[in-house]
């Protein structure tokens, strides 16, 4: 199976079928021993007016440039160019990312200032000018990749990649011309002229990229590769230590669970009996009214106790006795209406009364000791007495 | 469509014919003719064709599949699903949040995400200090000290910071377990226990057998009723009472000279001339919280009271020793002596007190000569110069302390000494109190003897662990093999346990109910914070059932009910309404603190002179080795051994964790020919032990001394054979006492074993080391004497003559400018000792977690808080400066600048954070921090540490839900507790005012015995922190580094002679 | 008086002028033939040790950084000085391409291909360090400025920043550098293929290069301007390498001669590492006439003359400390000489400055095992200088309270095992892929290989005007 393959590219390797070659001349390769010689030719070939030539040699020839006319290359400027961007780019992102998006106070030093800055500055510059130098110098300025040119493994080539030296001038030179160019060639020495043609291939003018099939490939291991990723990264992300970003904690917060408790309460409730400090138990507890004389309110009247004792009635007292305390609550209907809190007998109350019924409850009212601290009972106490007053108010009560 | 045409075309020739008239034949008209319409009637050929034609081509032909789409409704549907079924799929892989599970009904006390503190009372210790839990939704998670109580006075000690781990500790016993065949021990039913036990108790009560009840000293009122209905139903009943590391002679001492009682609490703040003699009332010995407290308020320089002035007398090199202002090292049974040479001193040649006209006592002190005794033991003369006078100038204000560990013989000499100054009126008038009065060793004999002749019918070992504790001469474990029935009740395995028959678990004093009377002033009361989390009860109770003499008698609330109604038949029997009993013992329990109705007697103590008059024998040099078994402040007497915050908190002086050893001086060693870790021989009569040797500087030589409670062989994972067990050297003491011993033989012993220290020494006499922490200005001190004629030297002495606003420094850009609040810390060198509370309670506050011995090694601590220790001077007569050293909070923090990826960044309020999950853990900061207090997870600690025992389940219930617990690979620090600021910031907020730096306490704050540590906002001119910021003795560490730290120092004073800080030092 | 006249002339680069012709054959023989047994065993050896470093490796990143000798006073140690190390030893390679491509110094030729090539190997193994010395390595992105769940942006204060963009770039470029480098002789290997598959390869990876002249004088514009805006890229890498240091405030790290220090240290590892690899190699491969005795002569020079700098950096540390009169600086340099870590102090002290004077000795410059002998001592020695200034700086500094000392652990010193073998095996691998010498350039420094004659376009070729 295995030797079956090897042997098959071994075939495959061995097989050495050059592409097929058009008919469409390209144009002549003229080879030169010495690198005089070939300087010669090309001055004289650029002398004569050719524009679309040019001279190989395996390692570059001083002074061909100017045998051949040509001008001096761009890519400097070209480079330039990118790296003065980069340097900008760079004073940029730090200004903006450290100064102005996200200030951070690092060792009591400004937000954003220059020393620091330099040296990212000037690598950034650095890597934009080699990059675009190099990838410029290649693509734009010469035209690479062509890996299928027609000088490709033809002898010419082979010849001066090694230790020749040569010319080509191109068929499409308006100046071309079968025989005047062969001569020419001829006259400047070239021991030996052979016509390169086009390939195949470089007349068709279709792109492999293209292909439908191969954009759908392209897409599918794109979906694959996000589905997977999407997957894997969850299980690691979320639950897997120590990736997860310290999720998993080895506590109990707020309502959560514990595995440790048969019935994963995380929170507990405090043994009966013990008294949690400033939470004396209330000593009245499920006694009648009768005994809850000696209660009196702690708190001073003011105004800012008044409101807190406002804000906690419209809380949790308004939606049965309504916001007036008339029992015109809310919950009008759903629940018994609760009597009016301005009756004679409620108004005759002590204000420890009162206590004890919001903190016992009675009838179908429930405890409200758990909702209200004990300062706010005594806060919304203080209400309901503005509260009562207000609804039977007397002259006196008037301003003068 | 041709077809169509040909027809049309028809028609048309049709049209041209003309013929368009129905066509009549006779044969059509046989049968009658339905016609649909005129042409048909008329045979019109046009409409038969028609009729013919009547689908068209093209609408008969099939449908051309080609020109229909590709995507067929199946298909469609099909990808639909599947791209339905992966969209469900992953969203059902995302982060499992859990599920809220809140109150039922909600406690009134509780509210959630805030604390609510319970008043309890410590049972570490028999000092019984008042205790303030700090509870999350019911579940306790931090100890404090309870504000109320009169003695400790809302400060405790390490042991109950660290005793939230005891409840925790996934080791402790959880069931009753029956070990009668001691190859497989089974769980067993507490009801069927009860049985067994009534059962034996009974038969044994009946057969005269003795039931002997093996106890630590019992301070609380209520159990002393039930020991005592116990021994109602069992008449056989013997409790014999110890403690381990106790004070037995001191109090016998007491007993002798005053007639009766136990040796009183000393008023150390009233206190000028304090002269300790091998007491280490600083850290271990006697009340270490109230005596710290108290030390240090005569060490005040914001009171402006006078200095106190300590001198020591001591072989150990202790810690209350290095933080004196004289420190004599004298080998320890010349102690002795040496008050005897001071009595003769003020008797016979300044003719002090009315002693001196006692002949029976004078005639005791003629071969005694101070100046023989000083040239004998080359001591220094000036500094015994000063001392005396100081002693005798300060009358009644002047008092002498004599260690826990000297002889009898010798407290009695310190008695006198104190009466001869007057200074017995620095004794407090409130007394410590023992329910039942201690054993003596010949009580503990009969014990034994009573085992071996099997007099006893039933051992109850009552939460104590005697084959552990007691001296190995008393041979108890083997004794206890006679024992017919050994019921141990513990926490967690012991040794006295493993040797037993049953063994029962108890609650911890989280979950029990109890009273407390450590003094006759007052009581305290315990109560549960939470359910007990396992099948255990609490020992009382357990006691109680078997009184009651049958098991149904046990109920959930049995103690409870108990100890209410013990109380309301004494403490609160003025109540007698049910109503105001009820609300009194609310109250008691809200305070924790009930101040008794008895108030102190003040009869002055008379004196017996006879108790000196008739003493014969005395401690006198002897041997080359004098052997000193001191209590750990950390593990005590070894009962909390499986604490693995307490095994990792340095020892106070040497910095060792996780071992004892035998520290001895340098020429000790250089005559044993042994160095650090080299094991020794240790021999004395009552046993032998192998343990490495520590070289500790300032020790007298000849002078080994070796710290208690390790070397437990039966424990958890945590603490078994963490170090060596001393107690195999422990003696019955009826020589000298049982903790000191110099008839000892020391060799050297082959192999070495590692001990660790979290802060290893560099030899700090050799020039190149010499006082480096005076040059480098990292300690800062000079003499009280200095202060008072100068208050600005030290301010001099650092920035010159140079003015505050000179001291702004500018810089080459702006700097921010903390507007607001800004935090910052004060800590009084004057009143740190250097124990390590604070590092303490800083690890229970931020879950930090326990590194273990071999990281340890490696110096990776994770403790927030280190305890910095310096020596100067030479090794033998070492001086030491101790120093907190935490975050410093830096204005111009250099951690900062360094982070890449700004993990660690400064907050407007001066906070220097840590974005934990920002923190890839490059430890560039920890490398540019000058102070080095940053602390790096090199590995999940909790999951390494003894096969990640920190992961056990019930630890989470532990962990400060307000604190992150970090992850491995993340860079930490001390955070100033930023969640107790952040509380402090939620309620300004909620009650609309701006923050108050008064309000925030940091957890090492509220931990420091000696109130050595101040917090607040150094922004708030009018606040007293601001006094302290800028006190004229403060100053920043390394203040040459310019990283500004917003942690000041207070220089040290030492209340000596000296006037220049130069030779206050050196 | 008569001077040797080897001090004098220009010494041949090519020796016993071959044809170019020759000299493809001698170049690519060793990618054209099988592996050499000697070429299995090496391999053999560094993948072994690039396997013991790959298990360390894994080790670390399953339990955390523990794993190492690391601890609390002592935060950086085996990861960073590793690193430091490979980043100094990548600095010949570019140095000598570069900066000799510059001064037109010709006889780089011979070894600047192989020098950068050591230069991309040695970048790539530095570069693992920084990654895996992190905590937390798999948020090593946290360190590029990308938007992320925190919002927060990275620190542009920070050193360890501008060394990612430092190296990076360094890298980017070196490689760039190289690999424009390479393109022409990938063609005539292209073009001298037999076999179709290798065919293929090559004229992929050449970009289907010709040598036309219009490519030429492009492309030598561009390799100028790459060694241009490299030779201040060389110099700013190790200097922002030794900010890491400098900028921290810690005793024996913040110090403002630590730039050039730096440099001149990473040149002098570099030129080290170069000779001792080439010194193997021209002899295994047979390269002697290409890289001649005068290249290790000069090399030899250059290490001299840089080892001097470092020796002088060395002193320049202790007199400036005792000047400061700071007791911290004064501190940590006696604790160099007398503190426990004496015994690395005085490996690079030796290795460094003393041993290397040697090369004043023309002798010694020229003979072969005695240069291999003290190169290989000259990277010893300059591990140990980056063990001096990380590890003994760190491990006493401002409070002797936190001073502690360092051991490194098996999967220390695994680890520095591995980052050979990973170097190395990378090395191997590319003598036997591409030819070490630049072939190209070679044969443009060939006796007769330029033209002697300078013209213009011109209607008729004769007569020809002289150059």
């Amino acid at each position: 199976m295995i030797k079956n393959l090897i042997n098959k590219i071994k075939e495959f390797d061995s097989s050495a079928d050059v592409e097929k070659r058009s008919n469409k001349l390209f144009g002549f390769a003229a080879l030169y021993n010495t690198p005089n010689e070939v300087i010669e030719a090309a001055a004289s070939v650029a002398g004569k007016g050719y524009q679309k030539f040019d001279a190989y040699s395996p390692y570059p020839l001083h002074g061909m440039d100017s045998a051949m006319g040509l001008g001096k290359t761009k890519v400097g400027y070209f480079a330039f160019t990118f790296g003065i961007t980069g340097t900008f780019l760079a004073l940029l992102m730090i200004g903006w990312m450290n100064g102005i998006d996200f200030q951070n106070i690092i060792g009591g030093k400004p937000f954003f200032s220059l020393p620091p800055s330099i040296p990212i500055t000037f690598e950034v510059t650095v890597l934009l000018t080699g990059i675009s130098a190099t990838l410029g110098m290649l693509i734009i300025f010469n035209k690479l990749p062509k890996i299928n040119s027609p000088l490709n493994d033809t002898d010419f080539m082979k010849n001066v990649t090694s230790d020749k030296y040569g010319i080509v001038i191109n068929a499409d030179d308006e100046l071309f011309d079968e025989n005047d160019t062969k001569n020419l060639l001829l006259s400047t020495g070239a021991y030996s002229i052979d016509n390169i043609y086009y390939r195949e291939s470089n007349l068709t003018t279709k792109t492999p990229i293209f292909e439908k099939k191969f954009i759908m490939a392209i897409i599918l291991t794109a979906i694959a590769t996000a589905v997977i990723s999407y997957f894997t990264l969850n299980w690691v992300l979320y639950d897997t230590q120590p990736f997860d970003w310290m999720w998993l904690q080895k506590r109990i917060d707020s309502q959560s669970e514990s595995n440790f408790f048969p019935n994963k309460f995380g929170m507990r409730e405090p043994v009966n009996g013990t008294v949690a400090r400033g939470f004396m138990p209330y000593e009245y507890k499920g006694m009648p009214d009768s005994m809850v004389k000696l209660l009196s309110n702690p708190l001073p009247i003011s105004k800012k106790v008044l409101e807190r004792g406002q804000d906690r009635f419209n809380i949790f007292c308004s939606p049965c006795h309504g916001y007036q305390g008339d029992g015109e609550g809310r919950l009008r209907g759903q629940f018994p209406k609760p009597p009016t809190l301005h009756s004679e007998k409620v108004r005759n109350w002590t204000d420890g009364n009162i206590y004890h019924v919001i903190t016992n409850g009675q009838n179908v009212m429930p405890s409200y000791a758990e909702q209200v601290s004990r300062d706010d009972r005594w806060a919304i106490i203080h209400y309901i007495r503005s509260l009562q007053r207000s609804h039977n108010a007397s002259d006196s009560d008037l301003p003068k | 469509m041709r077809l169509r045409e040909e027809r049309e075309q028809e028609i048309m020739d049709k049209k041209d014919t003309g013929n368009i008239l129905p066509a009549s034949s006779d044969e059509n008209q046989k049968e009658p003719n339905y016609w649909r319409s005129f042409r048909e009637l008329y045979n019109d050929p046009e409409f038969i064709k028609e009729r013919n034609l009547e689908f068209s081509k093209d609408e008969t032909s099939p449908p051309d599949t080609n020109s229909l789409s590709r995507l067929s409704r199946r298909k469609f549907l099909a990808l639909m699903s599947a791209s339905a079924a992966v969209a469900a799929a992953g969203c059902s892989n995302y982060r499992d949040k859990g599920v809220l599970i809140p109150y039922n009904s909600k406690p009134e006390s509780v509210t959630i995400g805030n604390p609510t503190f319970f008043a309890s009372t410590c049972d570490g210790c028999s000092n019984a200090c008042g205790l303030l839990i700090r509870t999350i939704e019911g579940r306790p998670i931090k100890v404090d000290g309870n504000p109320d109580h009169p003695v400790s006075k809302g400060k405790v000690c390490a042991i109950a910071q660290a005793s939230v781990m005891n409840l925790y500790d996934p080791e402790r016993l959880k069931n009753p377990v029956d070990r009668t065949d001691k190859g497989n021990p089974k769980d067993i039913a507490w009801g069927e226990l009860d049985e067994k036990i009534i059962g034996a108790l009974k038969s044994a009560a009946a057969g005269g057998k003795e039931i002997s009840i093996v106890a630590n000293s019992i301070i609380s009122p209520t159990a002393k009723k039930v020991l005592d209905d116990f021994t109602v139903t069992y008449p056989t009943t013997k409790i014999y009472s110890y403690e381990p590391y106790g004070s037995e002679t001191k109090n016998s001492a007491w007993a002798k000279c005053y007639g009766a009682g136990n040796y009183p609490p000393v008023q150390l703040d009233k206190a000028k001339i304090i002269l300790s003699l091998e007491s280490d009332f600083l850290i271990s010995d006697g009340n270490k919280v109230e005596a710290a407290r108290l030390f240090a308020e005569g060490r005040d320089v914001f009171t402006g009271k006078e200095f106190n002035r300590l001198y020591t007398v001591e072989g150990n090199a202790s810690l209350t020793g290095l933080n004196s202002d004289y420190r004599l090292i004298l080998r320890t049974d010349l102690i002795e002596d040496f008050v005897w040479c001071l009595l003769n001193e003020f008797l016979i040649k300044q003719r002090l007190s009315v002693f001196a006209s006692d002949v029976n006592i004078t005639s005791k002190l003629q071969n005694y000569s101070l100046e023989q005794f000083i040239s004998a033991n080359n001591l220094p003369k000036e500094v015994i110069g000063h001392l005396v006078s100081d002693l005798s100038k300060n009358p009644g204000t002047s008092i002498v302390i004599g260690g826990s560990l000297l002889p009898e013989s010798t407290h009695i000499a310190i008695n006198l000494l104190n009466e001869v100054l007057g200074s017995s009126k620095l004794y407090s008038k409130e007394k410590n109190v023992h329910q039942i009065p201690i054993s003596t060793p010949s009580e503990i004999d009969l014990l034994i003897s009573n085992l071996k002749s099997g007099k006893t019918g039933v051992v109850i070992h009552y939460d104590t662990n005697p084959v552990y504790d007691f001296a190995k001469e008393f041979g108890y474990a083997d004794a206890l093999k006679n024992a017919p029935l050994v019921i141990t009740m513990a926490h967690i395995i012991n040794e006295s346990a493993d040797a037993g028959n049953y063994v029962l678990p108890l609650n911890t004093m989280f979950e029990s109910w109890g009273d407390f009377q450590p003094r006759n002033t007052f009581f305290s009361t315990q109560q549960p914070v939470i359910a007990p989390l396992y099948n255990t009860r609490q020992k009382e109770e357990i006691l109680l059932t078997w009184a009651k003499g049958n098991k149904d008698a046990f109920k959930a609330d049995l103690y409870h009910q108990y100890l209410m109604d013990n109380w309301k038949a004494t403490v609160l029997s003025e109540f007698k309404n049910e109503a105001k009993f009820n609300n009194a013992w609310s109250a008691a329990l809200n305070d924790g603190v009930v101040m008794s109705k008895s108030v102190a007697s003040d009869v002055p103590m008379q004196f017996k002179n006879e108790a000196v008059a008739s003493l014969n024998s005395r401690m006198t040099k002897n041997g080359d080795f004098v052997l000193l078994l001191t209590k750990s402040s950390t593990l005590g007497d070894g009962k909390h051994a499986n604490n693995g915050w307490l095994q990792e908190l340095s020892h106070p002086v040497t910095k060792v964790v996780w071992d004892n050893y035998a520290a001895i001086s340098t020429q000790t060693s250089k005559s044993l020919g042994v160095d650090v870790n080299d094991l020794v021989k240790i021999t004395t009569s009552s046993g032998e032990l192998e343990i490495p040797v520590f070289i500790q500087p300032g020790i007298a030589e000849g002078v080994i001394a070796i710290t208690s409670g390790y070397g437990r062989t039966v424990c958890g994972v945590v603490g078994k054979d963490a170090g060596f067990d001393s107690n195999k050297l422990l003696s019955k003491g009826t020589k000298l006492s049982p903790y000191l011993n110099n008839d000892v033989k020391v060799e050297k012993s082959s192999g070495s074993y590692d001990v660790i220290t979290t802060q290893d020494y560099y030899p700090f006499d050799e020039p190149f080391y010499k006082d480096i922490q005076y040059e480098r200005e990292i300690i800062q001190e000079g003499t009280y004497l200095q202060y008072k004629s100068d208050p600005d030297f030290l301010r001099r002495e650092i920035h010159g003559e140079a003015k505050e606003e000179e001291l702004e420094y500018g810089s080459i850009n702006k700097q921010y400018k903390h507007t607001g609040v800004k935090w910052g810390m004060v800590i009084d060198l004057n009143k740190c000792t250097g124990c390590s509370e604070c590092a303490a309670a800083c690890n229970v506050e931020n879950n930090i977690p326990i590194v273990g011995k071999d990281q340890v090694k490696k110096r990776r601590m994770m403790q927030w808080i280190r305890l910095d220790r310096y020596y100067s001077g030479t090794p033998e007569v070492p001086k030491a400066n101790f120093q907190p050293m935490l975050c410093q909070h830096c204005d111009f923090a250099p951690c900062e600048n360094v982070c890449p990826v700004a993990a660690t960044t400064h907050s407007t309020d001066g906070i220097n954070g840590m974005a934990y999950n920002r923190c890839v853990g490059t430890r560039y900061c920890s490398n540019n921090c000058p102070y080095k207090v940053r602390r790096f997870n090199y590995f999940n600690f909790r999951d390494r540490f003894r096969d990640g025992i920190q992961l056990e389940e019930s630890y989470s219930l532990m962990a400060n839900p307000e604190v992150t617990v970090r992850s491995r690979g993340v860079m930490e620090k001390c955070t100033f507790c930023l969640q107790r600021i952040m509380d402090e910031r939620q309620v300004a907020i909620q009650e609309n005012r701006m923050v108050k730096g008064s309000n925030v306490k940091t957890a090492c704050q509220e931990a420091c015995n000696s109130n050595a540590i101040y917090f607040g906002d150094q922004n708030d001119k009018d606040s007293d922190f601001y006094k302290f910021n800028n006190s004229n003795l403060g100053y920043h560490v390394l203040d040459d580094v310019k990283t500004k730290p917003n942690v000041t120092y207070i220089a040290k004073l030492k209340n000596v002679f000296e006037t220049e800080k130069s030779e206050a030092h050196n | 008086m008569s001077f040797d006249s080897t001090y004098t002339k220009e010494l041949p680069l090519v020796e016993n002028n071959p044809t170019l012709r020759q000299i493809d054959d001698a170049i690519l023989l060793p990618t054209q033939i099988k592996p050499l047994k000697g070429w299995w065993i090496a391999l053999g050896l560094s993948a072994t040790a690039l396997l013991i470093g790959a298990v360390a490796l894994g080790l670390t990143f399953y339990y955390g950084i523990g794993m190492w000798g690391n601890n609390q006073p002592v935060g950086w140690a085996f990861g960073i000085v590793n690193f430091v190390f490979w980043i100094g030893i990548g600095h010949a390679g570019t140095l000598i391409s570069a900066i000799l491509l510059l001064f037109r110094q010709k006889w780089r030729t011979g070894i600047a291909r192989f020098a950068e090539a050591m230069t991309i190997f040695a970048v790539m193994t530095a570069g693992i360090f920084p990654v895996i010395h992190t905590g937390r390595p798999w948020l090593a992105g946290y360190l590029i400025p990308l938007p992320n769940q925190n919002g927060v942006w990275v620190n542009f204060l920070s050193p360890l920043l501008w060394d990612v963009f430092a190296v990076s770039t360094y890298f980017t470029i070196s490689f760039l550098f190289w690999s424009i480098g390479l393109i022409p002789d990938i063609a005539l290997m292209r073009d001298r293929a037999t076999t179709k598959i290798k065919k293929t390869i090559y004229s992929v990876l050449s970009l289907g290069w010709t040598n036309s002249n219009r490519n030429w004088s492009n492309y030598e514009r561009a390799y100028l301007i790459l060694a241009g805006i490299s030779t201040p890229l060389v110099l700013s890498v190790h200097s922002i390498v030794s900010f890491d240091f400098a900028v921290s405030v810690l005793p024996g790290w913040h110090t403002t001669i630590f730039p050039p220090y730096f440099v001149a240290g990473a040149i002098f590892s570099g030129f080290g590492m170069v000779s001792t690899v080439l010194i193997v190699v021209r002899k295994a491969f047979g390269l002697q006439h290409i890289i001649t005795m005068n290249h290790l002569d000069t090399m030899n020079k250059i290490l001299l003359a840089t080892s001097t700098m470092v020796g002088y950096s060395y002193m320049m540390e202790f007199f400036i400390a005792w000047y400061s009169g700071n007791p911290f600086e004064m501190f940590a340099f006696a604790n160099r000489v007398l503190g426990p870590y004496n015994w690395a102090w005085s490996i690079m002290v030796s290795c460094n400055v003393l041993i290397p004077q040697l090369f004043w000795f023309k002798k010694i410059r020229r003979s072969i095992p005695v240069t291999l002998v003290i190169v290989l001592l000259v990277n010893v020695g300059m591990w140990f200088e980056r063990f001096v200034i990380i590890v003994i700086s760190l491990h006493r500094d401002f409070l002797p309270s936190s001073w502690g000392i360092f051991y490194p652990t098996i999967t220390d010193l695994s680890l520095l095992l591995g980052s050979f073998g990973f170097f190395f095996t990378f090395l191997l691998l590319f003598l036997k892929t591409f030819p070490l010498v630049s072939i190209s350039e070679v044969k443009g420094v060939t006796e007769g290989a330029q033209p002697t004659i300078h013209l213009h376009p011109h209607s008729n070729g004769y007569p020809k005007e002289k150059a």
